[in-house]
């Protein structure tokens, strides 16, 4: 059963449509990446599954069982990092879990452990000064630890690197990529180097639709057939071949080459190989490429 | 219950390191300290204040005096201490985001406005019993203390008050989610009390009367069954404004 699906589900704020007829399915145990433009409506999606915000159609599951506003009962299930997670300023972090643990229905020892457990594994176990004291990344930090306080099936994290700094960013990938097998990560982010580091699955999100779902490796395989790569041997070669006026074609001068984009490959390639011959130009390679993980986002959303 | 108790510990946490429960203890006592000796250094303030040629007699000061500067004191400062050092309760929590974290982990929605009437309540009745423990033994000490009448429900008045106030400071606060928005309620409806007051016939069920009436209610001027429908209409306005805090609330996107 997949840990989370989303069955048309339809967003308005005012005339302004969110999310137009979204369905998703997000199977258990994968890190997948929600990615999008800024506005897209990430946010949007994620407070729906918590309840925080009602739908105007469409059915949300978290484990088979509905979502429904107001009290959500399917938050047991899940732990949840915001994008700017906040806190009570005047708590230390072990009281913080406290609560967080109380409230979640833990017992005495289960929450001590588990607290002591999670603030040594994001690194925070021996800092005992009040969270309004803490850097960004710290508070992140902790926010993982208050989401995976109750053991959820499901983490979900709001552009969880999006505001930190190039080695907070690094912790907090570490961190997210040591829970794969242990529980379902659903994270947003723009930042698609992060997707490609970490997620074995991603949707796309785009005019309140999923434009393109899969595993990343089943994407870039099925969307090679849009890219041929020439390399030459020097500039001058590269050069003449670009001056051939192609319409769609990105060049990389370090290695001399060149990308060319087309929906029909094997017309591409035809066209190519007849260029080649008449402009007696003999390249060093010429292949299918794989797309980078921008290329896709960039055919999706333009 | 266990997410109740946790949400009442955090609150009790979060007034004290916020300074709100030693500033609200301090101010009672001081108005405690204040009232009865205020009312005994009358006669002597107002003999320094004349000038030269004018005489000023006035009757030497009585326990009434005490009360009635006591009564005066809570009317006058203690109320608006008590709605200003807790009018951010409700709305903070929204402009700053802090209970996502929570209801994301299943804090049923009601338990948060409840857990935080319950705490500010405990306090309001804390600050508010020391403050008229300190009047009474002050006065003992200054005066012979007279006889009084319905003492219990005379304090009643103020106490009860004070929480009408901190229902609407969290239905504002709920409703508007922001400060403003609870003081705004809060003066709103004490504006609309003394509106209501003009009319004659709506004074003696009107909760204005808990805070307006209580000398004459010690002195015996005013019969017990006088007090009652004010009390009884704040009654019923507290559990209103509770319930509307916790309907509105459970259908707030967040």
């Amino acid at each position: 059963m997949p840990i989370l699906t989303l069955e048309h589900v339809t967003k308005r704020f005012g005339r302004q449509m969110v999310l137009n007829d979204l369905n998703l399915i997000v199977p258990e145990g994968r890190i997948f990446g929600f990615l999008g433009e800024n506005g897209a409506g990430k946010t949007t999606t994620m407070k729906l599954i918590l309840g925080l915000l009602r739908a105007d159609q469409g059915v949300i599951k978290v484990n088979g069982e509905p979502v429904t506003f107001g009290q959500t009962t399917t938050n047991r299930l899940i732990g949840y990092l915001p994008d700017v997670p906040a806190f009570y300023d005047y708590m230390r972090p072990q009281e913080y879990l406290q609560l967080c643990g109380e409230i979640s229905g833990l017992s005495k020892d289960c929450l001590n452990q588990r607290s002591t457990e999670l603030l040594t594994h994001v690194g925070l176990a021996n800092t005992h000064q009040k969270i309004g004291g803490f850097s960004r990344g710290m508070k992140q930090r902790l926010g993982i630890a208050q989401a995976l306080l109750n053991e959820p099936r499901l983490l979900i994290c709001d552009e969880p690197t999006s505001a930190l700094d190039p080695v907070g960013r690094l912790e907090i990938l570490d961190i997210l990529q040591q829970l794969k097998g242990q529980t379902t990560v659903f994270f947003s982010t723009h930042v698609l180097a992060d997707v490609e580091r970490i997620c074995d699955e991603i949707a796309i999100l785009h005019a309140g639709k999923i434009a393109l779902t899969g595993q990343i490796d089943d994407l870039k395989a099925k969307h090679a057939t849009h890219h041929l790569r020439v390399k030459f041997a020097t500039t001058a070669e590269l050069n003449q071949f670009i001056s051939l006026g192609w319409s769609d074609f990105q060049t990389d001068l370090v290695s001399f080459s060149v990308t060319l984009t087309a929906p029909d490959i094997l017309k591409l390639e035809m066209t190519v190989m007849q260029a080649l011959a008449t402009q007696q130009l003999t390249p060093i390679s010429l292949e299918r490429t794989a797309p980078t993980l921008e290329q896709l986002f960039m055919e999706v959303v333009q | 219950m266990k997410a109740y108790i946790a949400l009442i510990k955090k609150e009790a946490r979060e007034n004290w390191r916020t300074y709100k429960t030693p500033l609200l203890v301090a101010v009672f006592i001081l108005f405690g300290v204040i009232s009865p000796l205020f009312a005994k250094l009358m006669p002597e303030i107002l003999k320094q204040l004349a000038t030269t040629g004018v005489k000023i007699t006035l009757p030497p000061p009585t326990a009434l005096d005490s009360w009635a500067q006591f009564f005066k004191n809570m009317r006058q400062m203690g109320l608006l201490v008590l709605v200003i050092l807790f009018s951010g309760t409700v709305a903070t929590e929204f402009t700053r985001g802090t209970l996502i974290n929570l209801l994301t982990k299943g804090l049923p929605r009601r338990t948060v406005i409840l857990a935080k009437f319950t705490m500010t309540t405990v306090l309001w009745t804390s600050a508010y019993a020391l403050s008229v423990a300190i009047t009474t033994a002050y006065t003992a000490y200054y005066w012979t203390m007279p006889t009084y009448h319905h003492l219990i429900l005379t304090f009643s008045g103020p106490w009860l008050f004070g929480l009408l106030l901190i229902s609407l400071l969290i239905l504002g606060g709920i409703c508007f989610t922001t400060t403003i928005g609870s003081l705004l309620t809060c003066g709103g409806a004490v504006i609309l009390m003394t509106l209501i007051n003009i009319v004659p016939t709506w004074q003696a069920s009107n909760p204005l009367t808990l805070i307006t009436q209580n000398l004459a209610l010690l002195t015996g001027k005013l019969a017990v069954g006088d007090f009652w429908p004010a009390a009884l209409v704040a009654v019923g306005a507290i559990v209103i404004s509770l319930g509307s805090s916790i309907i509105i609330f459970d259908r707030r996107a967040i």
